[in-house]
């Protein structure tokens, strides 16, 4: 019998090339990292099932190109994703502020239950920095997204920011779920106007300070 | 020839192998502005799509266990009934008195309720009950990722390996029952209805249409899942169908008029031999049947005749579990915007249809049958739009030597969203007010009617049949191409009227002085297939749920 699972969940990492996304999926999936820069060709995922809860999640995590020239094949997998990861470098500007771009892109192309959040990498390689740890925060609290520097090389955070993702996805689906039927509301049917049009700036800021 | 007029906009919206060209650039669809992807980068991809595939399937098989877990629920439940209980049929104790359920709101014993606890707002403290099924069910809604998706992702079945989303026979029967035993409306067989007619069947279900030859095992009905994990998920596998190996195929999952009944009898009478000399071969396809074909290519005519003979085991599209299939061919990749596609006949109410059909491409080079694939779309006709029921792709240097005979795994529909001018509506099915919700939601890619390039949009919609003779109709939507109307319409039903009944979509551009231009319709209900079937039995099956999706208008008018 085939071992199985409670949940799966369809994650998602974006950010311009060169950032570490394929470095970040290959920690969090082998845990091992590798220095030499093999540019992603179109797209490539990764499976890792994790506890959440006494629930197994199962995460495929899809790692994309950031060459422009793919363009068109990664973005036909925003749609069916539930989280996505932002990657930039800290060691390049430029990836920081294409951020912004890459959220237009989910705006246009994700679903809008996305769940999102941003990661600053190589934080190990200080002497280099561009991006200060302020500069991520602040652009994190401006879009209201969780934020969190990681790096793939020395294992920082990597494990975090996935569960935390996941984590969220997770308590999104519980909560669209007590929305949809909850005690007193008895019908049973729900309209387009409940909960999926709501977006809650709710607690996410409190749960960053603990970063 | 004709279906090329048909295909650009109406027909083949989950055409699977369009929208993988068109992720990997080399259809017509590809951005102009970014530059090809070479050979190398296109296998590397398709390579991923393909693992991504097998995901895919065992997600869908996982979602199909779910299902069926619920459905088995659902059939051994006593039913409603007024002092008893819903699940278990217990009848109130003084000491255990009946709950009522607060999302269907019929009665359970406590043995088959669960406490909800109140959350958040302290005005409900009081007790709150829910009653197993209805547990089950919002369980299945989260763990299928239809929480998400806003529907049931697609699934298949387990141990008959039927594409439940498909085939609701057993559904349909279930609920007939069920009307029969708690004369909640209609139940008398009309001959026509398609729920009498046939008995139950299980689409992959053997039978006895080719009773001679099955010399099928009982391993072969009770597939485990590791079964079809090994076997079932090489989707593009190809098996070639030597002199040695030309035996009959197994015929397992053949199923076209069998009932279960008869299918019985025949296993008593076939007892399995001890030694088996004949095993009919084990072919492995991922539960979407097999395709034979033959190639035979001419170097003095540069011509390429492929001849389908016959497919096997193919899913069922409708609610009787038989479909309407033909084959798409096409040799790929295209060259420039050129396309090269031809189609077989279709063969009618079968799963196991016979083409028997040759078709010729013209302009076949030799070095093309070492570079170039024949890709082969089974689709199920049908008016409303033709959904993909798998495909195959074969190199063409299996005939570069000599004529091939080949027998292909058919490997399924990945279900992508449909293009071209389509409707995004809801449906849910109302315990409490008993009725039939649809939402309209939007539209999009609409047809412009009017000399100014925009429609005025709006949709009117009915059910049939339907004894209240219930018609809507939305509001209009000035100079919209992609109207957005989120209106909300009931219709008052009963889940087993439901299960016979069928929703009339049409959407019509406002004219004044002259009549209404026709936009586009769509039928969803117990007459339809595909997609559009599954989304009604869904919505059937999982009541109080809102089941959300996206169906492409056909440009044909009916009624
Ligand atoms: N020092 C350091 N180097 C890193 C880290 N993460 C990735 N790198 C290096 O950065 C280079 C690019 O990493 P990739 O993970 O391949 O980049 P990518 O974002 O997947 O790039 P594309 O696939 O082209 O989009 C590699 O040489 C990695 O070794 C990190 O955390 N620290
Ligand atoms: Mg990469
Ligand atoms: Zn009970
Ligand atoms: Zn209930």
């Amino acid at each position: 019998m085939a071992k199985t699972y409670d949940y799966l969940f369809k994650l998602l990492l974006i950010g311009d090339s060169g950032v570490g996304k394929t470095s970040i999926l290959f920690r969090f999936s082998e845990d091992a990292f590798n220095i030499s820069f093999i540019s992603t060709i179109g797209i490539d995922f990764k499976i890792r099932t994790i506890d959440l809860d006494g629930k197994k999640v199962k995460l495929q995590i899809w790692d994309t190109a950031g060459q422009e020239r793919f363009r068109t094949i990664t973005t036909a997998y925003y749609r069916g994703s539930m989280g996505i990861m932002l990657v930039y470098d800290v060691t390049n500007e430029k990836s920081f502020e294409n951020i912004k771009n890459w959220i237009r892109n989910i705006e246009e192309n994700a679903s809008a239950d996305v769940e999102k959040m941003i990661l600053g990498n190589k934080c190990d390689l200080d002497a280099k920095r561009q991006v200060s740890k302020e500069q991520g925060e602040k652009l994190a609290i401006e879009y209201q997204i969780k934020f969190v520097e990681t790096s793939a090389k020395d294992s920082l955070n990597v494990e975090y920011a996935f569960y935390t993702l996941a984590r969220d996805i997770k308590a999104k689906m519980e909560k669209k779920q007590e929305a949809s039927n909850p005690p007193g509301n008895r019908s049973g049917v729900h309209t387009l106007n409940d909960t999926d049009r709501k977006r809650q700036p709710t607690s996410w800021l409190a749960r960053c300070s603990v970063l | 020839m004709n279906f090329q007029s048909k295909a650009n906009k109406y027909v083949c919206p989950n055409d699977r192998q369009l929208s993988l060209r068109s992720k990997l650039r080399t259809g017509w669809s590809a951005a102009r502005s970014e530059p090809p992807l070479t050979q190398n980068e296109r296998e590397a991809i398709a390579a991923v799509v393909k693992r991504a595939e097998k995901v895919d399937e065992v997600e869908a098989r996982r979602v199909g266990r779910l299902v069926s877990r619920l459905e088995g629920m659902r059939r051994s439940a006593s039913g409603p009934a007024p002092r008893s209980c819903l699940l278990c049929g217990e009848t109130s104790k003084l000491l255990a008195p009946l709950r009522t359920c607060s999302m269907c709101q019929n009665t359970a014993c406590p043995k088959c309720v669960i406490d909800t606890p109140p959350h958040r707002s302290p005005i409900y403290s009081r007790d709150q009950y829910m009653c197993n099924l209805c547990a089950e069910t919002r369980e299945m809604w989260k763990k299928s990722g239809a929480w998400f998706f806003k529907s049931l992702p697609k699934y298949i079945l387990p141990d008959r390996r039927a594409t439940g989303r498909y085939n609701d026979t057993e559904l349909a029967k279930s609920l007939q029952d069920a009307g029969n035993s708690s004369n909640e409306g209609k139940t008398d067989s009309e001959p026509g209805s398609p729920l009498s007619i046939h008995p139950p069947i299980f689409s992959r279900q053997p039978s006895n249409t080719d009773s001679r030859k099955s010399i099928s095992s009982a391993k072969d009905h009770d597939w485990t899942e590791t079964d079809i994990l090994s076997h079932g998920v090489s989707g593009l596998s190809l098996h070639r169908t030597d002199s040695l190996n030309q035996r009959p195929l197994g015929l397992k999952r053949t199923g076209s008029k069998g009932s279960a009944y008869s299918l019985r009898s025949i296993r008593k009478e076939v007892p399995k031999p001890i030694t088996q000399v004949e095993r009919p071969p084990t072919i492995p396809d991922s539960g979407f049947g097999t395709l034979e074909i033959k190639l035979a290519y001419d170097n003095g005519t540069s011509s390429l005749a492929v001849t389908v003979l016959r497919a096997r085991g193919l899913i069922g599209m409708d609610m009787t579990g038989l479909s309407d299939p033909f084959c798409r061919l096409e040799v790929i990749p295209r060259e420039g915007t050129y396309s090269n596609r031809l189609r077989t006949k279709t063969v009618h109410k079968t799963k196991n249809p016979e083409f028997n059909e040759t078709v010729h491409f013209f302009g076949i080079t030799e070095s093309d049958l070492s570079t170039k694939s024949l890709e082969i779309l089974v689709f199920d006709d049908d008016k409303y739009g033709c959904d993909e029921m798998g495909s195959a792709t074969v190199a063409l240097r299996e005939c570069l030597k000599s004529p091939a005979q080949l027998r292909l795994a058919l490997s399924g529909a990945s279900g992508t969203e449909p293009t071209g001018p389509r409707l995004l509506l809801a449906l849910c099915y109302s315990t409490k007010r008993r009725a039939l919700v649809v939402t309209m939601c939007r539209a999009a890619e609409l047809p412009a009617q009017d000399s100014n390039g925009y429609s005025d949009p709006f949709v009117k919609l009915h059910l049939d049949p339907d004894p209240y003779h219930k018609k809507h109709k939305t509001s209009i939507k000035w100079r919209n191409l992609n109207p957005v109307w989120n209106e909300e319409f009931l219709f008052e039903t009963r889940p087993t009227e439901l299960s016979r009944q069928n929703l009339t979509v049409t959407v019509w551009d406002k004219d004044y002085g002259k009549p209404n231009d026709f936009l586009g319709s769509l039928v969803l209900g117990a007459s339809s297939k595909g997609r559009r079937l599954k989304h009604w039995m869904d919505c059937i099956k999982f009541p109080d749920h809102r089941h959300e999706q996206w169906h492409s208008l056909t440009d044909t008018q009916h009624l």
